[in-house]
């Protein structure tokens, strides 16, 4: 489909340690850990990537037949891969998310799934 | 030569050589014998599903880049759960494109004459089900993503060099090698066939 390659684009690795313990240093009594928020309520995301071999027109159906988007989503989404390299394809919940990107593979697009950000 | 897929009373009909069927018929039975899970399936469900669980299984990312392709990584930045999510489904995507194989594989034999002694010439009618058509167009996207990495076609601007060189070369003209050039023709052929049946399905 597009230009943009589909190999070698890693982003910085993400900090892991959310959810680790703290660093070392002084803790104050009674301090509440306000910012250990439970990662479920954040909204994952389903991406596809990019390549030069899927078919345009395989895309939109793979879309609207896996998602059950109407044509002009299906479409829309498609020239997003194709002309930005990536599309955000669904959102939520990470186990929903996961099934999607193993349903893209299935399809044979290459889809990835993260915490939205 | 091929014609183009068209959608008729919810069949995708079209008519193709024996030779052409041959051909496709060789690159699915590649395609799958390429892509099945190296644990094959006893015929035990349960003995299946305890082995699809994983138990000693521990898939690591493929080392062939046309099989990584097919089971690629399912997270860009972080490998723990990209090999994670490797573990539990390798195995199931492996057997579900395998069995899809099988039914694209089992609809263009299907289609072909009983006596086994043809011309390669001689015209073969297809009329694929909804799901014959659906199974078929996934695993051409099997074959050409596997034919795409043997060829180097990593970007667009490989592609589109790809194709320059091949249709020199089909003028007699270039250097690309004899393999490469029968690779192309089959990636070309698949792609129109592709386009064909699709365009059939989206209506």
């Amino acid at each position: 489909m597009g230009v943009r390659r589909r190999v070698g684009a890693v982003a910085m690795h993400p900090s892991s340690s959310s959810t680790g313990p703290a660093a070392p240093g002084p803790r104050e009594a009674g301090q509440v850990a306000v910012l250990d928020r439970p990662e479920v309520d954040l909204p994952w995301v389903t991406i596809v990537w990019n390549d030069p071999v899927n078919l345009m027109s395989y895309v939109s159906w793979v879309f609207q037949t896996h998602f059950g988007y109407a044509k002009e989503k299906a479409h829309t989404l498609m020239m997003q891969v194709h002309e930005e390299g990536r599309a955000v394809v669904s959102t939520g919940t990470r186990e929903k998310m996961e099934a999607d990107t193993e349903a893209m593979h299935g399809y044979g697009l290459w889809a990835t799934f993260q915490k939205d950000d | 030569m091929a014609t183009t897929f068209r959608a008729r009373k919810g069949r995708f009909t079209a008519t193709w050589d024996t030779g052409e069927v041959a051909v496709v018929l060789h690159l699915l039975r590649l395609t799958r014998d390429f892509v099945a899970p190296e644990r094959e399936a006893t015929g035990d469900p349960f003995l299946d599903l305890v082995a699809g669980l994983g138990g000693t299984a521990d898939p690591q990312e493929p080392s062939d880049p046309a099989l990584r392709r097919l089971l690629p990584p399912a997270h860009r930045t972080d490998s723990e759960q990209a090999a994670e999510f490797r573990r539990l489904t390798e195995h199931t995507l492996r057997s579900r494109k395998a069995a899809n194989l099988a039914t694209a594989i089992t609809a263009l034999a299907e289609a072909l004459p009983e006596d086994g002694d043809h011309e390669p010439d001689e015209p073969v009618q297809l009329a694929l089900d909804a799901d014959q058509a659906r199974a078929l167009t996934m695993a051409l996207t099997d074959i050409r993503l596997i034919l795409g990495e043997r060829l180097g076609m990593t970007t667009e601007e490989d592609s589109e060099r790809l194709h320059e060189e091949f249709a020199r070369s089909l003028e007699g003209e270039g250097e690309m090698d004899a393999a490469t050039v029968q690779q192309m023709a089959y990636y070309d052929f698949l792609t129109w066939v592709q386009e064909s049946l699709t365009g059939a399905m989206l209506g």
